[in-house]
């Protein structure tokens, strides 16, 4: 499981959130999301069968309607463990810009980065990574857990977007995967 | 704390009698801030101009004239229950918005007769120009130049970024710089189009009625009798207003977000009636709500009081944030799909960390405000 956890967090920062979704859900038998929709690559769907959400089309995800899964099983909760491996990535990869963001910047007529408000962000983001990582290697087996793992990726993705001020607010910059990414995690976790 | 006198509790209610004609524009105007036309005759959009634009202005009799809508309280009470119908459809809405604030503060008698002519002859948009790229809302950091000719006139070369209604605003104040001196800030009103002004709305992930627009300006023409301010003091020009403003801006903005948390409670508590940790959910609305009216009601006495409407702001956006999230998982898994009114409140309550100040900028103006007092002991 830790060789599939990490190659799913790699996925996400390497290629983004859709990468790193279709690796979750490589090799995972899923008939049903606790929901009715499940959050698929967008190549993974055909035109007719998607709901229409453009932010998330340009993310490259696509929703399906799938039937409703009336408990959490094993396999939802393997597959939460993998999603949130690949949420992180893309927090990571949310982080990167950001920081390359705030290097450019210069406020007080110094680097934004070198702010200790901004560092202290920054510095608490990487830890609740590091954190969060080993939460999902050691809790694989509690839906709870899972499910708290990917409440707190929603409020860290929230944490890294601020860091890019209104700029990771507009609709095609880096910002867009935080919303994206709890787009996808309100389709697959319960809880 | 402060209580609300009878007028304003019908002006509150008188407000919320429009909330249903927001609510169901919100979608429409998400999905296509561009396309006004359906919503201009709106109960909606006639209700927030008639409840902004000073009673001696309007074009005829309104609902609002048996209520004070002048004070900070009556304008927080108002800005509440408007953004718990929508706040995206109050910010596309025509009207004075917060260009109206400056005019009041700045403007001579003049100016604001003609400003609020042209918006009581509307419908008609405008727009408040301070943030620049990679400037962001900072005063101080203004590089938009505002030259004096020999004319007498003045000439204005630079650019705005994430302006509300930027694009599509007829009339507007714009920050600009006439040298490098701290009391060099003033503001200009300029109306649109213009030679040399160009303006674009950008794509935004949320709060997209706002029409959030990039404005340029390469040798605008800006005539003296537009530049406002001169008819007072220097030292009261440029920086003062502005720092005035924005006090009363942060407190809207603290009230946009809580009137956007109340209707997801609203919404949670019509599909789920009992969610779980709904009371918890109500009591801090109540609070931060009280929390905006307290500080409107100090800043009516000292508008140039900077800390409460700091906290305002930094309490209320962060709550907002936290109420959208219970109410996505108070709706359970497939929620933000299920509910497209949920989703765009999820998604516009993360505007309002990037107006007129972020939350590093709050927490350090509240805590600079302590050391302050400190140092003067």
């Amino acid at each position: 499981m830790t060789n599939r956890i990490t190659a799913c967090e790699q996925a996400g920062y390497l290629d983004g959130l859709a990468a790193g979704l279709a690796q979750a859900l490589t090799d995972v038998e899923i008939v049903a999301a606790p929901g009715g929709t499940a959050a698929v690559p967008a190549d993974w769907a055909s035109d007719g069968e998607t709901i229409p959400h453009s932010l998330a089309a340009r993310e490259g995800v696509a929703f399906v309607r799938v039937p409703a899964a009336t408990e959490t099983t094993a396999t939802l909760t393997e597959l939460g463990v993998l999603l949130g491996a690949a949420r992180l990535g893309a927090t990571r990869r949310l982080a990167d810009h950001a920081v390359a963001h705030l290097s450019g910047r210069t406020s007080g007529g110094e680097p934004t980065i070198r702010k200790q408000l901004v560092l202290g962000t920054l510095a608490d983001l990487l830890t609740e990574v590091e954190a969060l990582r080993v939460q999902l290697m050691v809790s694989a087996a509690s839906a709870e857990t899972v499910a708290d793992v990917h409440h707190r990726i929603t409020d860290l993705d929230w944490e890294a977007a601020k860091l890019l001020g209104a700029s990771g607010y507009l609709a095609d910059s880096p910002g867009r995967s935080c919303h994206v990414s709890e787009l996808v995690a309100n389709c697959w976790v319960a809880g | 704390m402060t209580g609300l006198e009878p007028p304003l509790l019908a002006l509150r209610e008188t407000i919320g009698e429009i909330v249903p004609d927001l609510r169901k524009r919100a979608l429409a105007i998400d999905t296509a801030p561009a396309d006004m036309a359906a919503h201009l005759g709106s109960p909606a959009f006639r209700a927030i101009c008639d409840a902004t634009v000073p009673k001696r202005f309007r074009s005829g009799p309104t609902v609002f004239d048996q209520f004070e809508t002048r004070s900070y309280l009556a304008r927080i009470v108002a800005t509440v229950e408007l953004s718990r119908g929508d706040p995206g459809v109050l910010t596309a809405s025509p009207g004075p918005s917060l260009a109206g604030v400056v005019v009041d503060a700045l403007g001579s008698e003049e100016q604001r007769e003609m400003f609020y002519r042209a918006v009581a002859d509307g419908p008609l948009w405008t727009f408040f120009a301070m943030t620049e790229p990679d400037r962001g809302s900072d005063g101080t950091a203004v590089e938009t130049t505002l030259t004096k000719s020999e004319s007498g006139d003045y000439t204005l070369v630079g650019a705005k970024r994430y302006i509300s209604n930027g694009a599509r605003g007829a009339i507007g104040v714009v920050f600009a710089r006439t040298g490098p001196s701290p009391l060099s800030l003033r503001a200009a009103l300029i109306r649109q189009p213009a030679p040399g002004l160009t303006s674009r709305p950008l794509d935004m992930l949320g709060l997209r009625g706002a029409y959030l627009s990039e404005l340029r300006f390469d040798g605008v023409r800006v005539p003296a009798g537009m530049v406002l301010g001169s008819h007072l003091p220097l030292s009261r020009r440029g920086t003062w207003g502005i720092a005035r403003t924005f006090n009363i801006m942060r407190i809207h903005i603290g009230a946009m977000a809580i009137g956007l948390a109340y209707a997801a409670y609203d919404y949670v508590a019509s599909c789920l009636p009992g969610a779980p940790g709904h009371h918890m959910q109500a009591a801090r609305l109540d609070a931060a709500r009280q929390l905006l009216y307290d500080a409107a009601a100090a800043a009516d006495k000292d508008p140039d009081d900077a800390y409460r409407p700091s906290v305002a702001k930094l309490h209320c956006t962060a709550l907002a944030i936290g109420v959208l999230r219970w109410a996505v998982v108070a709706l359970g898994p497939g929620s933000l799909l299920a509910h497209p009114l949920l989703e765009k409140w999820r998604r516009d309550a993360y505007a309002f960390e990037f107006m007129d100040g972020t939350t590093n900028v709050q927490r350090l103006r509240i805590a600079r405000t302590v050391e302050t007092a400190r140092s003067q002991r």
